[in-house]
């Protein structure tokens, strides 16, 4: 392994820039971080060139603990946005510098430079100054000095951000060929996902903080865990289905006497979309009809918008797309033969097909908030937790008034206060797999605090809490509590189970949560560590919410201060995830 | 063929106009007074103004003006530079108010610096009773000369080198950081080139400030005749007598010694600015 992260965080001012990134980048590999600005990916690749310290995790090079090094120590190669070379020298004293700062031999210095400028193809610029270079030319100065001393990893920080797009592309190329001549371990920082694809060995995509994925780039694209992703990596359409047997479906009317299909989040990308004159000609899944809205000629591939009808597909985030009666709009792209195929124009009527639908592992697919009137269930609506959470989660937030004969499908949410027990129970007990109890101030958290009332319950909990986890920038934390009269032996058995949990939400969740172990009753270690930080949402996960001790749960839902509470109930996701 | 020489693209209108109004400025205000000062030397012939050059009390004036002027520039342009540095990479508490307090030597009347100064450093003094029992007697000395140029000095430094220093990219530091390069070596080999222009001046406009001050120095160096006594100082005791030719010639030496010094730092730094802004940024 040549770098290794583990849980890394930084903070400014108390909120985290970097939250709990663990990473291994191997021997020769050029790793990508992508993400938007301000995800904190400059700030994650400052923390392991050691130009930013750290408040928790730690760094590893090549085996070495490099934590609590300096940037000199570190033996590492850095190429800035905006070059940063020292205009005051020549090309060649600045490709020198390094060298020069460990007294190396002149001659030692002019061979390596000679070299750094042959690879760099820049040979005979030496005595030029940095000034008088283009900027496409800084930067491949700025890269022979990062590798004149050798560095066990390059890292580069936007290289080619402050360069135009033909240049940029032509240093692309060089980059690639450098890194695999020297078979150099490299991370590149980037917003621009085309650059991404055009380099990476792997990508890793960061948000808010977090690294949500880390893939080789094609499953990235084709296989996406989360929102973020299949939206940032390409254009995709979110669609909410209802999962039976092997197909996806795109309407929710169920037939009588069927099984209540399970809703998930579905991934449709624009040029997966098939369009048909009429429903028998199209080949693919048939997912409704609809109306071309826009056509936009983009040389080899035409962009259409279509309008779904009212009855249609369900997108994931109706509000950006007007009334829900207007039907959503669905983006499709389609190559030369089958625009020759099929011609359309604006306003045709068109059949529409899925070719391939990729189906998002979050069991978070939308949120019904339920009350007894309108009004209430138009404030939980409104408040401000639930609808941040579904504007980052991108995902619809429906209304139901009234309880109605079984739990609505997604996640249902209703208000803390007076009865909501009650309301609660009433949910987990008629097909809830999980359920969000909202104050109507509550922001979003800062903590999150993840507990399961039994071993069973944690395979169904952790998912949740990594769907919710990966839309809020919040510190999490598994609680693992016993009874205090367990012995020294079962101690270390507890131990090692809140590690393997640990292990597993990272692995298969890309969720880095850390863990404590506590002895006592569940009740008091929960209780102290939601008065120890104020602003915390409990994920309380169950095999059976029959098991639950209401008149606790009660008095934390009923009582002052009002705190959102996740109730995971195992036992119906499970089934959910069998069916 | 005189028109194409000077043409030069210029947001400001009219090269003529500028030109014409510069020479004119220059002349009123700073050249006639000089050339009044050199035909007033000019009336003296070469012996007398030869006697006054060599005077003893004089030559001992020079060496004190100068020397002291000097001495203050390059402590100045050493301790001014650690000001601005504070200044400009850390943000403290009462950094608004140090930066207010740096001007201060400039709105001051000299002779309050100078009184201000007298009054701290003199042997019953608040600062000299301390040196005193060390040994160390500033007031009424060079050494008190020297103290009232820091002073007065200080501020030029600052200001030239302050933003110099912004300008100086943190990424610049961290790039020699991560090649390698210790504090020190950051410091001598990036940040020192960067400012070094900007230090120069500060340093070239505290050494002049300091070749002519007078306020604040005359009631510090206790004026003895050959021991603490500046060149302005005398050239006023000359005037005091009536001698306005004697004042005239000291005043011509004070000049073209000055310009001598300013003239070659100016070489200097354009020797300098050439070598590294080659050909255009």
């Amino acid at each position: 392994m040549s770098i290794v992260l583990d849980q890394v965080t930084k903070r400014y001012q108390a909120i985290p820039v970097v939250n709990d990134v663990s990473l291994k980048v191997e021997q020769g590999e050029f790793l990508v971080l992508l993400g938007p600005s301000g995800s904190g990916k400059s700030t994650l690749l400052r923390a392991i060139a050691g130009l930013t310290e750290i408040d928790h995790g730690r760094v590893f090079l090549h085996g070495r603990d490099v934590t609590h090094m300096s940037a000199r120590e570190r033996e590492v190669g850095f190429v800035f946005q905006h070059y940063a070379l020292f205009r005051h020298m020549t090309v060649g004293d600045n490709i020198e510098f390094a060298l020069r700062v460990r007294k190396a031999k002149a001659a030692e210095r002019r061979a390596r430079r000679k070299e750094l400028l042959r690879l760099v193809a820049l040979e005979g610029m030496d005595d030029r100054l940095p000034t008088q270079l283009s900027g496409g030319q800084q930067q491949r100065i700025a890269v022979a000095r990062a590798l004149a001393h050798r560095p066990q990893v390059l890292l580069m920080d936007e290289p080619f951000g402050a360069l135009d797009a033909k240049i940029r592309e032509e240093l692309r190329r060089t980059i690639r060929q450098i890194q695999r001549e020297l078979g150099m371990t490299t991370i590149l920082v980037t917003h621009d996902q085309e650059e991404a694809f055009a380099l990476a060995d792997r990508i890793g995509v960061m948000h808010q903080g977090r690294l949500l994925e880390c893939g080789r780039p094609d499953d990235l694209y084709t296989r996406p865990q989360t929102r973020f992703v299949s939206t940032f990596l390409g254009a995709a359409n979110l669609l909410l289905g209802y999962r039976s047997a092997a197909t996806v479906r795109f309407n929710s009317q169920v037939a009588t006497g069927e099984a209540v299909p399970r809703e998930v989040v579905a991934v449709l990308r624009p040029e997966e979309v098939e369009l048909g004159a009429d429903e028998s000609r199209v080949r693919s899944n048939f997912v409704g009809f609809g109306e071309v809205e826009e056509v936009l000629f983009g040389g080899a591939v035409e962009r259409l918008r279509v309008r779904m009808a009212g009855d249609g597909p369900v997108p994931v985030a109706p509000g950006r797309q007007g009334s829900p009666e207007a039907g959503s709009l669905l983006e499709v792209s389609r190559t030369l033969p089958e625009q020759r195929d099929f011609p359309v124009a604006i306003g045709r009527r068109v059949a529409v097909g899925a070719r391939r639908v990729h189906v998002l592992p979050t069991p978070i697919s939308s949120f019904t908030a339920v009350a007894e009137t309108e009004a209430e269930a138009q404030a939980l609506c409104d408040s401000p937790l639930l609808s941040t959470l579904g504007a980052r989660m991108h995902t619809r937030v429906a209304m139901r008034v009234g309880r109605g004969d079984r739990a609505p499908p997604g996640m249902p949410a209703v208000a803390t206060g007076t009865g909501s027990a009650a309301a609660a129970q009433w949910q987990l007990r008629h097909g809830a797999a999980q359920l969000l109890c909202v104050p109507s101030t509550a922001m979003l958290p800062t903590h999150v605090l993840i507990h399961t009332l039994d071993a069973g319950a944690r395979r169904a909990t952790v998912p949740v809490a990594a769907s919710l986890l990966r839309h809020v920038a919040a510190e999490s934390v598994y609680l693992g509590i016993h009874p205090a009269a367990s012995i020294e032996k079962e101690r270390a058995e507890y131990m090692r189970e809140l590690l393997d949990a640990r292990s597993a939400a990272l692995a298969e969740h890309g969720l880095d949560m850390r863990t404590e172990l506590r002895f006592g009753s569940t009740a008091d270690e929960l209780g102290r560590e939601l008065v120890a930080h104020p602003n915390t949402m409990l994920v309380l996960g169950t095999s059976d919410p029959g098991h639950i001790d209401w008149t606790w749960l009660g008095s934390l839902l009923e009582g002052q201060p009002e705190r959102p509470v996740l109730i995971v109930n195992a036992a119906q996701a499970e089934q959910a995830l069998g069916n | 063929m005189a028109s194409t020489w000077f043409r030069n693209p210029s947001i400001l209108p009219g090269f003529g106009l500028t030109l014409g109004f510069t020479t004119f400025f220059l002349s009123v205000i700073v050249l006639l007074p000089l050339a009044a000062l050199v035909f007033k030397t000019a009336s003296l012939t070469w012996s007398e103004f030869f006697s006054i050059l060599v005077d003893p009390r004089a030559v001992a004036s020079y060496r004190l003006s100068f020397g002291a002027a000097l001495l203050a520039a390059t402590i100045n342009a050493f301790f001014g530079f650690i000001v601005a540095w504070s200044l400009v990479r850390y943000d403290f508490p009462g950094r608004r108010l140090v930066d207010a307090l740096i001007d201060l030597p400039f709105a001051l009347p000299t002779a309050v610096s100078g009184i201000a100064l007298a009054a701290v450093f003199s042997p019953s003094g608040w600062l000299g009773q301390k040196l005193a029992m060390a040994g160390v007697q500033v007031a009424y000395t060079w050494l008190g000369v020297v103290v009232a140029l820091i002073l007065i000095g200080l501020p030029f430094v600052v200001r030239s080198v302050q933003p110099a220093l912004v300008e100086v990219q943190r990424d610049l530091e961290e790039a020699a950081e991560t090649l390698g390069a210790g504090p020190f070596h950051v410091f001598r080999r990036i940040i020192l080139p960067a400012v070094f222009p900007a230090l120069l001046t500060g340093f070239t406009l505290a050494l002049a400030r300091g070749i002519g001050e007078y306020g604040s120095v005359v009631f510090i160096s206790g004026n003895l005749p050959l021991k603490t006594e500046i060149t302005p100082l005398l050239i006023v005791i000359k005037l005091e007598q009536f001698d306005y030719n004697g004042a005239a010639a000291l005043g011509f030496i004070m000049l073209v010694m000055s310009f001598v010094m300013l003239f070659a730092i100016n070489l200097v730094q354009a020797w300098g600015r050439r070598r590294h802004v080659a050909a255009g940024r």
